[in-house]
């Protein structure tokens, strides 16, 4: 029994971390109604901006999240106006190649800066597990699902107290009416990406605490993601915190109940189900 | 009225180049004897044919896949498996590769087609590492560690050869047949719908076109061309295993060779594989490891220029450069306002 | 038997009711104009009849089978052809490719669809023009194309959407002699149009609709004095009229 919320534990501390990153990508879906294959990687980006920090910096990931959090935003947006901007009036096979081709040249550029070898941060200043009950955490898991779950707060805070976050509803809605409206499109577009990148700054800088840092580490967390964002529905932000917390469950379940090898196999199951037997996912927009 | 002008403007050294072109694939392996080179060949010609399945679904047909890699995977399993196990011979198992493939795409793709655009093309990349994800954990077929096959004397009835010139051969003969596939799909009623669908697909249904029955024979198609080069891929490097014939990896530098090259095009996949493979493996050799690196870079960065500055490809990008040398005066351009003359 | 017969159709979208318990028939031979102000839900019903969308009830009968909801293709191969009010030629084909389209409905070879589409193109007088790109003709060349390629189907009922919008009254001379040589050929036609001058001349019966209900029917010269249909287009003030 003890086993089986164990595995719970992990899996909801994981999913949350799903749901942080999902966030992102259902935003920019939403809004911009680009699909960002590169999502993925650019949390890796993050994850070697916090290990060069540390690199060089001493800098402990809980100082330097902050930090690459805006500088991943910053990003987001110069990345919206040099590629996506042209692309947006493009045929829909421009637009899936741009972010693809982006996905492709990210993790080159990964592996040229800092090698193709898996690469950790020791000596975090967050280590060590916590005993809650009959089971064992650990610290930086427990922080990861914390900061992911301010992290989703904020966002949704913003997308729905803030004028600018009602603007980025409104263009989602219908981009058009928006801009009659004096909502300016460019103006939300650079926004949600600059939200919907910064978002994997802190997603990065909260797996460096324990992950390993790779190339490719972007590939799976991104996969996972379309999943996610599929389920909850796409462009909606409540939809991807409730998603991300199932494919989480999901995921360690599998794992725990069939085999942990092929864990994944269930989560990308749930993608193909949804998107045939009911696309608009939980919360969807349509 | 373009494509005509073009090419009897461009018929005198168009096509002898062309001639040359083929003359020198037939006789390579005679000109250049050095098993890399030879070896290096294959592999462009391999992704010639392997670039064009892709065009047929993604070109053509306007799905876009990233999960090709699973029927070239499923093909080579299909066969060697046969192989090892029933000691069927490899030619036949290369139907048999085929029908599987054909099949599980038929019995996917149905509920799979419907989704558009985006949808469908991050369906195929979860299809694709299902497949992958499974066969690395099915202990039957090998599982992580792969299969080897037999070696067995080297003759055309066993597929297998000890020297690299008759596998280049049969390389190009399927090369050859991948252009056949493609010429007879742009002449017949299947490409003609297939432009049609692409143009409007509204107007092809009112015109009496079944858009999931012509699409799926482009997938059709697709996946048999797929699950054959798989099943040379078993016979030639006499090893497989899940992530080298069903990867991701695999299933995007198809995609990269055909639209690189010029998406939808005739000639698009030819000169995707002639740019792209060279360039893989030269670096892959020269460089090491971290010629990956530069691959990935050099990719990524094409195929961002290719999606913003010329969705035409590289293709596209020699006609217009082509254009400029050709000398002697243009025909007259075809006038546009005539629907006033009586009919 | 009518070729095509219409009943009680009722088509809504949320809370507009494009078409309400729409009754209608066409024999065959015949050619029947369906005019009605902007919004009348003429386009629909064409949509509807097509197999774009399904009705929300009433049954559609044509050759006495019932094709309620059945598919646009399945219809076309039955003999039910339509072209559109916002055209939609196959811009980046030719235009013998784009009546090809058309004669592929009936033959599977390349060369028989081509021979049919030159002797269409001839026919109906766009044969210089066949290896333009369809995107770079005029709008009336646009509409001719549209109606020789449905034609290439070989349809028994061609379903003509505002086939003279957009033309000047040369083109619309060639358009209606077009017209009539389709019906010469044993087509049966349905056209919606707004040029009255044209619609009058041509059609055997006529159809009004207005708000999504049928109001009138009839022959031409009756139809054009309907209290109902005076009111439709000018307003009660001119029906009022017209009756004292």
């Amino acid at each position: 029994m003890n086993d089986i919320i164990q595995v719970l534990a992990c899996g909801l501390l994981m999913g949350l971390v799903y749901a942080l990153i999902a966030l992102g990508l259902t935003l920019i879906w939403g809004v911009v109604e680009i699909v960002n294959f590169s999502h993925g990687d650019f949390m890796m980006v993050a994850m070697y901006l916090v290990f060069t920090l540390y690199s060089f910096l001493h800098l402990d990931p809980l100082f330097s999240l902050p930090l690459v959090a805006v500088a991943m935003a910053l990003i987001g947006i110069m990345v919206h106006k040099l590629l996506i901007r042209p692309v947006l009036k493009a045929p829909m096979l421009a637009q899936i190649f741009v972010t693809f081709g982006l996905m492709i040249f990210l993790r080159g550029l990964a592996q040229f800066i800092w090698g193709p070898n898996y690469k950790v941060i020791p000596n975090v200043l967050i280590s060590g597990s916590a005993m809650i009950g009959p089971i064992y955490l650990g610290w930086p898991q427990l922080m990861a699902g914390l900061g992911a779950v301010l992290g989703t707060i904020g966002v949704i805070w913003f997308v729905h107290r803030t004028e600018t976050g009602r603007g980025l509803r409104a263009t989602a809605e219908d981009r058009e009416t928006a801009g009659l409206m004096g909502i300016d499109p460019e103006r939300m577009f650079a926004w949600t990406w600059a939200i919907g990148i910064g978002s994997l700054g802190i997603a990065g800088a909260l797996l460096a605490n324990f992950f390993y840092i790779f190339p490719e580490v972007g590939g799976v967390f991104g996969l996972i993601a379309f999943v996610t964002v599929a389920l909850g529905g796409f462009g909606s932000v409540g939809g991807a915190f409730a998603a991300g917390i199932i494919i989480g469950l999901v995921q360690v379940l599998s794992g725990f109940f069939i085999n942990p090898a092929i864990k994944d196999i269930p989560v990308y199951s749930i993608y193909l189900l949804i998107v045939i037997l009911r696309p608009q996912g939980l919360l969807g927009k349509f | 009225m373009e494509n005509i002008r073009k090419a009897l403007v461009q018929s005198s050294w168009g096509y002898k180049l062309l001639a040359l072109f083929f003359l020198s694939l037939l006789l390579y392996p005679f000109i250049i004897t050095n098993p890399y080179w030879i070896n290096l060949m294959i592999t462009v010609l391999m992704f010639v044919a392997l670039g064009q399945s892709w065009n047929w679904l993604g070109g053509y047909a306007g799905q876009i896949s990233f999960g090709q890699a699973a029927f070239f995977g499923l093909g080579a399993y299909t066969s060697t498996v046969l192989l090892i196990r029933f000691h069927v011979n490899p030619w036949i198992g290369m139907g048999a590769g085929a029908v599987v493939a054909v099949a599980v795409a038929f019995v996917i793709g149905y509920p799979v087609f419907r989704l558009k655009g985006h949808y469908f093309a991050i369906a195929t990349i979860a299809l694709g590492e299902i497949v992958r994800i499974a066969f690395d954990n099915w202990k039957v077929v090998g599982g992580a560690s792969g299969l080897e096959l037999p070696l067995l004397r080297s003759s055309l009835l066993n597929f297998e050869f000890v020297s690299k010139v008759p596998y280049y051969y049969i390389a190009l003969a399927l090369a050859l047949v991948a252009y056949g596939v493609t010429f007879w799909i742009e002449h017949s009623r299947l490409g003609y719908y297939l432009r049609a669908i692409k143009e409007d697909a509204d107007a092809a249904r009112s015109l009496g076109i079944n858009l999931t029955r012509y699409k799926f024979a482009a997938l059709m198609l697709s996946a048999m061309m797929a699950a054959i080069m798989g099943t040379f891929h078993a016979q030639y490097y006499l090893f497989i295993d899940p992530p080298s014939t069903m990867g991701l990896d695999l299933s995007i530098l198809i995609s990269l060779v055909a639209v690189i090259g010029g998406v939808g095009t005739f000639w698009g996949p030819l000169v995707g594989a002639f740019v792209l493979i060279p360039i893989s493996e030269l670096t892959r050799s020269f460089l090491g490891g971290s010629g990956q690196a530069y691959n990935l870079i050099l990719y990524g960065g094409l195929i961002i220029a290719v999606a913003v500055l010329q969705p035409g490809g590289l293709w596209a990008l020699f006609q217009r450069l082509g254009k400029r040398e050709v000398s002697g005066p243009m025909p007259p351009a075809p006038k546009k306002e005539e629907s006033h003359a009586a009919p | 038997m009518p070729l095509l017969e219409i009943k009680q159709l009722v088509k809504r979208f949320g809370g507009l009711l494009a078409n309400d318990c729409v009754d209608m028939q066409v024999q065959k031979g015949e050619i029947v104009g369906l005019i009605g102000p902007n919004g009348a839900g003429k386009t629909t019903l064409f949509s509807v009849l097509t197999g774009f969308y399904r009705p929300e009830q009433g049954i559609v009968l044509f050759e006495g089978h019932d094709i309620t909801g059945r598919s646009p293709e399945w219809l076309c191969h039955r003999g039910l052809a339509r072209t559109f009010q916002v055209v939609k030629t196959l811009k980046g084909m030719t235009v013998i490719e784009n009546v090809m389209i058309g004669a592929f409905v009936h033959t599977a070879r390349t060369r028989e669809a081509r021979q049919r589409a030159e002797e269409l193109l001839r026919f109906g007088g766009l044969h210089e023009k066949r290896h333009m790109l369809a995107g770079s003709l005029t709008i009336a060349d646009k509409k001719r194309l549209e109606m020789l390629r449905a034609l290439a189907t070989e349809p028994k009922l061609l379903l003509l959407d505002e086939v003279m919008a957009g033309l000047t009254p040369v083109e619309v001379h060639e358009a209606v002699a077009l017209v009539k040589r389709l019906r010469d050929r044993g087509i049966s036609i349905v056209l919606v149009e707004h040029v009255m001058e044209v619609v009058m001349p041509l059609s055997d019966r006529v159809v009004v609709m207005a708000s999504g209900r049928k109001i009138a029917e009839g022959k031409p010269a009756e139809v054009v004095r309907h209290p109902a249909v005076i009111e439709a287009y000018l307003g009660e003030k001119y029906a009022r009229r017209q009756t004292t």
